[in-house]
């Protein structure tokens, strides 16, 4: 082609081009912003997506709100984008969403919904959707259901554009929304006059794999979006405590009795705010690594005599975080004692979380308020920074969280006392996270769909328990050490980032140095149960057959058996430890790939206890209390338990007597 | 204050030197409870006995480990082990039924009561105490299921409010308040019970409008010293739990067993005192001396002349 020929087709190309692009694409001035204000860092710590730039009023009295979203989307997919999906969560409080359907089936937060309430009901309208440059397309969006056939579930709306953006474009969405807010439900809504604002504006999906990853509302999992920058007004009556995440820019006064306070976020991916008239408000600080953390914890009245305590867990987490894992970047940290009553407890977004906590929790029981806090703010870490796709890889949020909370409550309060230590009664995060996987061991593997777990208890044992116990229990094969520098490294690597199983999989073989695929595939992808036991055991005298035999303790001598036997289907090498009766202890290392093992010895002396994973590394095992086998009977924890039993028994004989005769 | 003082002294007089009657009721709920655990017993030792593991819950009580073990299949349920403790339960409740009459008589008698004389009125009355019975079941039944019904209510209406202590105070406040009214049914039920044992009524409506009277008219000494035994009664379970707490190690399975059975055996002692008490009441202010003029029932029929 001539030269001159070639310029006309790219001029006209050009020319053509121009129109496409140009309406849609990247108007005049807009960019994300690079704003540090809300960061402990001169530069942007994420590769910023979004802007939201909202504008919300609230009625304390409708429980409703009504706002407007500016939200710049910058096309980061390396190609042209005409399809837009958006969460519209609030519409799951409706009778035929999937989050109820789901939630009716398998109850959710203390609701069982065996009789619609109307208090339960809420909404998010959109009254009027305008691509800049392209013109309202409220009457064009389209409600979808990527994850089943639920044509009446509206928690997903999708818009296609007239125009295509191009790769590394910008678009701009402006967006009137009016929310009706539900009584409490999956921790957002109001209570009283206490509000939760969570889950309430229009979210854009994640592009993420070359396809839009935008899943409908579900009963357990509901996490997924892109990293930018918040700007949001909210205008409250004059009489709220007001808290939302990021930085409080201003608080003004209006005429009609209202207050806008404006808040602004860098670098996180959701935003949550909450207003009460009766908080009151702690302020402190925490120095991290990368600078102050200003703290700010909202307290019920009620509840005030707590908040140092409050306070003291949450420094003591971060600090844990910041040592371990690495630094909390943010300028603020908002902590949220809920209103009691309300499904408003334990929950997380970036830089701010509820906690929850009640007027008589006594010192010794953390499995309240510590759990909560050090629970949630480990979310800052799995889920916030580290953007893992909650809907898909629940484990890899709440599992590596459920994990992290071990460690750090058991370094604060305990391994066996870091959830309960009161009048004698003790119990450990990591042997709840066992109790919560034992039940389900077998029903799902980790690696699954959120949404498609067999049902709730199986979601929570295994995304939480199996996770954690198959991390502690990774742990014992490379080395605690080692194991916090796989986590360290991952969260420097992947943090501001989607990462996937594989990138964390892989994070950990690397920083190993160790093939562990054979582990993985049993735990993560599998759903292999872990069970071993000593099967039996038994010490003959070398010289059974001679008549008159008396045996003799140091003198005569043994055959001694051991059966090692591995019942579930989880090949894992053990150590066993076999104890006999003159002191000897012998150790032995199987690599548990046959069904079972013996073995002998002959000795001078008889078995007196054996034992699997003598050093209690494994914390998935199925069934604890067949690890070991002793030879003579110890029949005092079976006595105790008994005499319990019959105590209790003997009062409530004595109680039915004392009224009734 | 003074009348209570000597009511309860009295009461305590009565059961005191009808100690017997106690042990025998403790042994006889010991020796059901004992039956009720067998099957609890019996699972625990099945996976407890040989393994290490059960040490968790010998040395302290780690709940984490006593769920798992609940939850182990071969454990077994636990309502099967749950029955037979609630079956128990029932028949202990029968047994006091059964021989509580003998008890009333013993108790208003001023010597030892033999033993024949104690199954006698036990035998006599059996089907007195069943009506009795039913008539206070349908009575504490409808008035608890009114009163706890509105307390539902009323914790219910204190949880809308944002004061997070009142529903709290609302449910103990009102419970204190059930606890009295059927205290007061209690009474009432305790006098006719004395009164249909030491007059040998026959027809119970009697006894119950009598024990209703009675209560009625002196409501304020017997609900007060029914209220101080109950109150020694609360104190003695704190101190158990306190003494079970501070001074019995965790692994002490007889320490456990003495401290909780001294405890229960203390607890019901105080059911008896207020039985002795309502006893002590009932000769005092209802009643003539009846305990000389029970007549034994002839053992065989009277010939019957053709």
């Amino acid at each position: 082609m001539p030269v001159r020929l070639r310029l006309a087709v790219c001029l006209l190309a050009l020319l053509l081009a121009v129109p496409v692009f140009a309406q849609t694409g990247s108007p005049a001035g807009m960019a994300i912003p690079a704003t540090t204000s809300a960061i402990n860092s001169p530069t942007p710590l994420s590769q910023r997506v979004v802007a939201y730039d909202m504008d919300a009023k609230y009625n304390a009295k409708a429980h409703a709100l009504d706002a407007s979203e500016t939200l710049t989307y910058h096309n980061l997919t390396g190609q042209p984008l005409d399809t837009f999906p958006f969460h519209l969560y609030l519409n799951a409080f409706q009778p035929t969403s999937t989050w109820m359907r789901e939630g009716k089936r398998e109850g959710t937060r203390g609701q069982d919904f065996k009789k619609w309430e109307s208090k339960s009901y809420g909404a998010e309208e959109i009254k009027s959707f305008e691509v800049v440059g392209q013109g309202d397309f409220a009457s064009q969006l389209q409600y979808i259901h990527p994850d089943d056939d639920n044509k009446d579930d509206r928690t997903v709306v999708q818009v296609h554009l007239l125009k295509p953006i191009p790769p590394d474009g910008y678009i701009q969405f402006k967006i009137k929304f009016h929310d009706q807010f539900p009584e409490t439900l999956e921790r957002t809504g109001w209570n009283r006059d206490f509000v939760l604002g969570g889950q309430w504006f229009p979210k854009v999906g994640v592009w993420w794999h070359g396809a839009w990853n935008c899943h409908q509302f579900h009963a357990y999992t509901e996490f997924f979006a892109d990293f930018g920058v918040y700007d949001v007004k909210l205008t409250v009556p004059q009489y709220e405590v007001v808290g939302a995440a990021g930085i409080e820019v201003s608080s003004l006064n209006n005429a009609d009795g209202t207050k806008t306070v404006s808040y602004h976020a860098d670098d996180i991916h959701d935003f949550a705010w909450t207003a009460s008239p009766h908080y009151l408000i702690y302020n402190d600080t925490f120095q991290g690594s990368m600078g102050p953390v200003k703290l700010r914890i909202m307290m019920q009245p009620g509840h005030w005599s707590q908040v140092e305590r409050q306070a003291r867990v949450l420094k003591e987490s971060m600090d844990h975080f910041d040592r371990w894992y690495g630094a909390y970047p943010y300028k603020t940290l908002t902590l949220v004692d809920p209103d009691p009553g309300s499904q408003a407890f334990g929950m997380e977004y970036p830089t701010f979380i509820t906690g929850g906590t009640t007027w008589w929790e006594p010192e010794g029981l953390h499995l309240g308020s510590a759990e909560a806090i050090e629970h949630e703010f480990g979310h800052q870490y799995w889920y916030g920074m580290v953007a893992t796709n909650e809907f898909e890889d629940a484990w890899m949020d709440e599992g590596i969280n459920q994990y992290t909370q071990i460690k750090v409550m058991d370094s604060m309060f305990g391994a066996s006392t870091s959830v309960l230590n009161l009048w004698g009664i003790t119990a450990g995060e990591r042997d709840l996270a066992r109790v919560m996987y034992e039940g389900v061991a077998d029903l799902d593997p980790m690696a699954k769909n959120g949404w498609q777990y067999a049902d709730s208890n199986s979601y929570a044992g295994v995304t939480y328990g199996k996770t954690a116990a198959m991390l502690l229990t990774l742990e014992s094969v490379i080395g605690e050490d080692t194991m916090r520098q796989a986590m360290h490294t991952y969260f420097l690597r992947y943090r501001f980032t989607h990462p996937t199983k594989e990138d964390f999989l892989k994070t950990i073989e690397e920083v190993s140095g160790r093939d562990l695929r054979w582990y993985f595939n049993q735990a993560v992808y599998g759903t292999q149960v872990l069970d071993y036991e000593v099967l039996k055991i038994n010490s003959t005298p070398v010289d059974w057959y001679k008549e008159n035999l008396k045996e003799k303790k140091g003198q005569t001598e043994y055959i001694s058996n051991v059966w090692i036997h591995r019942k579930g289907e989880f090949v894992l090498p053990v150590d066993v430890e076999i104890k006999f009766d003159n002191g000897d202890k012998v150790r032995q290392h199987w690599d548990g790939q046959d069904r079972w093992v013996r073995y002998a010895y002959q000795k001078k002396a008889k078995i007196e206890s054996v034992e699997v994973d003598p050093d209690h590394k494994i914390q998935f095992d199925r069934n604890n209390f067949n690890n070991s086998r002793t030879a003579e009977v110890n029949g005092a924890p079976a006595r105790k338990l008994t005499n319990y039993w019959t105590c209790i028994s003997q009062f409530f004989a004595q109680f039915l007597a004392w009224w009734l005769v | 204050m003074n009348e209570n003082t000597n009511l309860v002294s009295a009461g305590a007089g009565i059961a005191g030197r009808n100690k017997r009657y106690v042990v025998w009721f403790y042994l006889l709920n010991l020796a059901f409870a004992h039956f009720g655990a067998a099957a609890f017993n019996d699972s625990a030792h099945g996976v407890l006995d040989h393994s290490l593991y059960a040490d968790k819950l010998l040395h302290g009580f780690n709940l984490a480990v006593f769920i798992e073990l609940l939850a182990r299949p071969e454990f077994g349920a636990l309502p099967s082990a749950r029955a037979p403790a609630m079956i128990f339960g029932v028949v202990f409740f029968l047994a006091s039924l059964l021989f509580m009459p003998g008890v009333l008589l013993g108790y208003a008698s001023d010597h030892r009561l033999p033993r024949d004389e104690f199954y006698r009125a036990c035998g006599r009355n059996v089907w007195r105490f069943v009506r009795l019975f039913l008539l206070f079941a349908v009575i504490a039944g409808i008035i608890a299921g009114i009163l706890f019904g509105a307390l539902n209510a009323l914790v219910t209406a204190a949880d809308k409010t944002s004061n997070e202590r009142l529903p709290f105070f609302t449910q103990i406040l009102g419970t204190g308040v059930i606890f009295l009214v059927l205290t007061v049914i209690r009474i009432w039920f305790d006098l006719a019970q004395t009164d249909v044992v030491l007059r040998d009524q026959h027809a119970v409506r009697k006894s119950v409008a009598a024990g209703f009277r009675k209560t009625r008219r002196s409501l304020g000494r017997l609900l007060g010293s029914y209220v101080v035994i109950a109150i020694v009664a609360l104190a003695v379970l704190v101190a158990g739990i306190l003494l079970w707490k501070t001074i019995v190690p965790p692994s002490s399975v007889v320490g456990a067993f003495i401290v909780g059975e001294a405890t229960l055996l203390l607890l019901l002692a105080t059911r008896f005192w207020q039985r002795a008490t309502a006893v002590a009441f009932y000769v005092r202010e209802m009643a003539e001396p009846v305990v000389e003029e029970a007549r034994p029932i002839p053992i065989f029929a009277a010939p019957v002349v053709p």
